[in-house]
């Protein structure tokens, strides 16, 4: 079972997030804020990170930086509430990129490809 | 004493005296006139005086006398009228001169108007002048100019074309400025580089005549215990003026003129003449370089201020795009999240309902109405994003690549297959990186009905002229052209909004930037859409 951290500084969104993505198999933590983030992942590991770009009184994007540099092998998606991100230089650090929707089936497809693809990386650097 | 001769008669004939011209008939008349002018130098008059001798007249010597008198200030006169002539003629041209040089403040012209007048046959009449000037910030008197013939030959034929042509200083110096201008400075270029001296070598016999403020008439250059070897073997000529030119005591240059083809004697009354004239030469060669540094200035000036402006633009720009950037920021976090949250949690609830759930048309409805929401909000911001542009040099290979990765997923899932043909050794284009992404994206996923069976796309780039064309032909979409049209015009249908803003936002988008959108419907073919992006900034509006 892949093991998922969502940082959102909402927490309707970390539930609904969470019911979602327990339905889909995945074991979910979530965390507020990146200190509450930095702290869950010292207590064990992650097999990939769901980020909102903006998240209360700081950026997601300085906490998707601190990630790549930190846990380069746990792939990162950005969640925003809307699509200017999607082609700013700094975003494109991220293994994913979803806008907010109340349908979160880009979000769940996005999850599959890039853990899928985590996991072909890994087979091959096996081989 | 004989009385017959005719210079004792009132009134004569005109065959009675051989030293009166067919055009003096009124001296015939004038007895008196007659004497003074003509008889003195007849030789029956001399005649009569020699007979008034032999006969030991007292009145011959007196006679005698009185002759040689009035032909000492005959002489006198003719000299006289002929001084008064040149100067008369000289006083013309240093009008002419002077009306030329006050009327230009172009440093050639005025450079052209007093070579040309020192060298020309009716201003001072030297064969070669070479004009120096003082360059104050290298330290040096650096050779600028020089005009004249380089050989005999080259100087008979020069004159010659100039007597035929009868030219004024003006017309000469105008026609010497278009025609010869340059070739005089190609002709003279390794001389004038080594009549560069500097201003500080005190002993130089130039500078010596600089500083004096004097004019020096050099003779015996090759000899002289003052005149370089090198300056006398590069002039190759033993005799040389020196004209400093001097404005408002300041120093302004040198002129260097000799007779290097005629070696004609240059008299103090040269130098005399030559010094009146480099006065008016001396200012308005300051006035002149004064002019050329103001104009320097001037577009220094302007085009500080064109900066100035444009950064001013770019601040209101700044203020403009950062204010809609918290705007859209902050509604896309106020309305986006709680969206996503009445409508996630719907989408929960109708997942989890039976299907015999009384409440669930309830929870469709939600569904459907958040999720129309979103694509109006969607829309809404993306036309805000769209009114700052933020353009840059990009590749547009890479573009495109970029885009087909990133809706090769989406496309594939439903059936579609793309294709590009990307053009070779493309320029970079001036756009807007996301805007332009984000209009491919919309191209190639936009929800146009009317789909066919034939669900390809293809897409090109090539090199235009100033721009690089990228065609995109979707075979999959079959409507009209009105139709189209009609989704090309942003917020016309508002019933609607949230369904099909994309390609009017794109072409807002596009023509935002300037650059040119078409977008074609065949309704049997499909759509032809064009974007031809611009490779400078001229290109765009």
């Amino acid at each position: 079972m892949s093991r998922l951290l969502v940082v959102d500084d909402e927490a309707n969104i970390r539930v609904l997030y969470a019911e979602e993505l327990k339905d889909e198999g995945y074991e979910v933590v979530t965390a507020a804020s990146s200190a509450e983030a930095a702290e869950k992942l010292q207590n064990g590991a992650f097999d990939l990170a769901v980020l909102d770009i903006k998240l209360k009184n700081e950026s997601g994007i300085d906490l998707l930086q601190k990630l790549v540099k930190e846990r380069h092998d746990m792939p990162v998606i950005l969640c925003s509430a809307f699509s200017c991100y999607k082609d700013d230089f700094s975003a494109w650090l991220a293994d994913g990129y979803v806008v907010k929707s109340g349908d979160l089936t880009e979000l769940k497809q996005e999850i599959t490809r890039v853990l899928a693809r985590k996991a072909q990386k890994a087979k091959g650097e096996r081989v | 004493m004989n009385l017959k001769y005719c210079w004792n008669r009132d009134e004569i004939e005109q065959a009675d005296c051989p030293m009166i011209g067919m055009e003096e008939g009124e001296l015939l008349l004038s007895k008196q006139q007659r004497l003074l002018e003509m008889c003195g130098d007849c030789a029956k008059f001399v005649n009569d005086l020699k007979q008034l001798y032999d006969e030991e007249n007292p009145l011959a010597t007196l006679l005698s006398d009185l002759l040689s008198e009035n032909r000492r200030q005959k002489t006198q006169i003719q000299s006289l009228v002929s001084f008064l002539d040149n100067k008369t003629l000289e006083m013309r041209f240093l009008h002419e001169l002077g009306t030329v040089l006050q009327s230009s403040v172009d440093l050639d012209e005025v450079l052209s108007v007093a070579l040309t007048a020192i060298t020309a046959g009716k201003g001072f009449g030297m064969n070669r002048a070479f004009l120096l000037l003082c360059d104050r910030e290298a330290d040096l008197l650096r050779g600028h100019l020089g005009i004249g013939p380089g050989s005999r030959d080259e100087a008979g034929h020069v004159w010659g074309e100039i007597t035929q042509s009868d030219l004024t200083l003006k017309a000469m110096s105008q026609n010497f400025r278009q025609n010869k201008l340059s070739s005089e400075r190609a002709k003279f270029h390794h001389l004038l580089e080594q009549l560069t001296i500097p201003l500080s070598n005190k002993e130089h016999i130039v500078i010596k005549a600089l500083d004096g403020r004097n004019p020096v008439v050099v003779h015996g250059a090759f000899q002289h215990p003052e005149v370089p070897t090198e300056l006398a073997n590069l002039l190759g000529v033993d005799t040389f003026l020196l004209m400093p030119l001097i404005s408002q005591n300041r120093r302004i240059g040198m002129i260097i003129a000799d007779n290097f083809v005629t070696n004609r004697e240059i008299t103090e009354e040269d130098m005399h003449s030559l010094e009146t004239f480099a006065f008016p030469v001396a200012f308005a060669i300051e006035r002149a370089s004064l002019y050329d540094k103001l104009q320097v200035e001037l577009n220094r000036v302007t085009e500080a201020g064109k900066k100035l402006k444009e950064q001013q633009e770019l601040i209101v720009r700044m203020e403009n795009m950062a204010l809609v950037g918290r705007i859209t920021s902050s509604i896309a976090h106020s309305v986006r999240n709680p969206l996503m949250i009445i409508g996630g949690f719907a989408r929960s609830m109708l997942k989890n309902s039976p299907p015999s759930d009384p409440k669930r048309t309830f929870i469709e409805s939600i569904v459907a109405e958040t999720q129309q929401l979103e694509g109006v909000l969607d829309e809404i911001l993306n036309y805000s994003d769209s009114l700052y542009p933020t353009r840059d040099f990009w590749d547009v290979n890479q573009l495109i690549e970029a885009t087909l990765r990133d809706t090769a997923d989406a496309l594939a899932s439903l059936g579609y297959a793309t294709g590009y043909s990307p053009g070779f050794d493309l320029p970079p284009v001036y756009i807007d990186f996301k805007q332009l992404s984000y209009c491919l994206r919309t191209i190639l996923q936009n929800d146009i009905s009317g789909i066919s069976s034939d669900l390809s796309i293809a897409i090109s780039s090539q090199r235009g002229e100033g721009s690089v064309i990228i065609r995109i032909q979707d075979h999959s979409k079959h409507i009209s052209q009105a139709e189209l049209d009609h989704l090309l015009v942003p917020f016309l249908e508002t019933r609607n909004l949230g369904v099909g803003l994309g390609l009017a936002l794109c072409k807002t988008m596009l023509e935002k930037q300037g650059i040119p959108f078409t977008a074609v419907a065949d309704e049997g073919s499909g759509i032809s859409y064009s974007i031809t992006l611009p490779t400078n900034k001229e290109e765009q509006s």
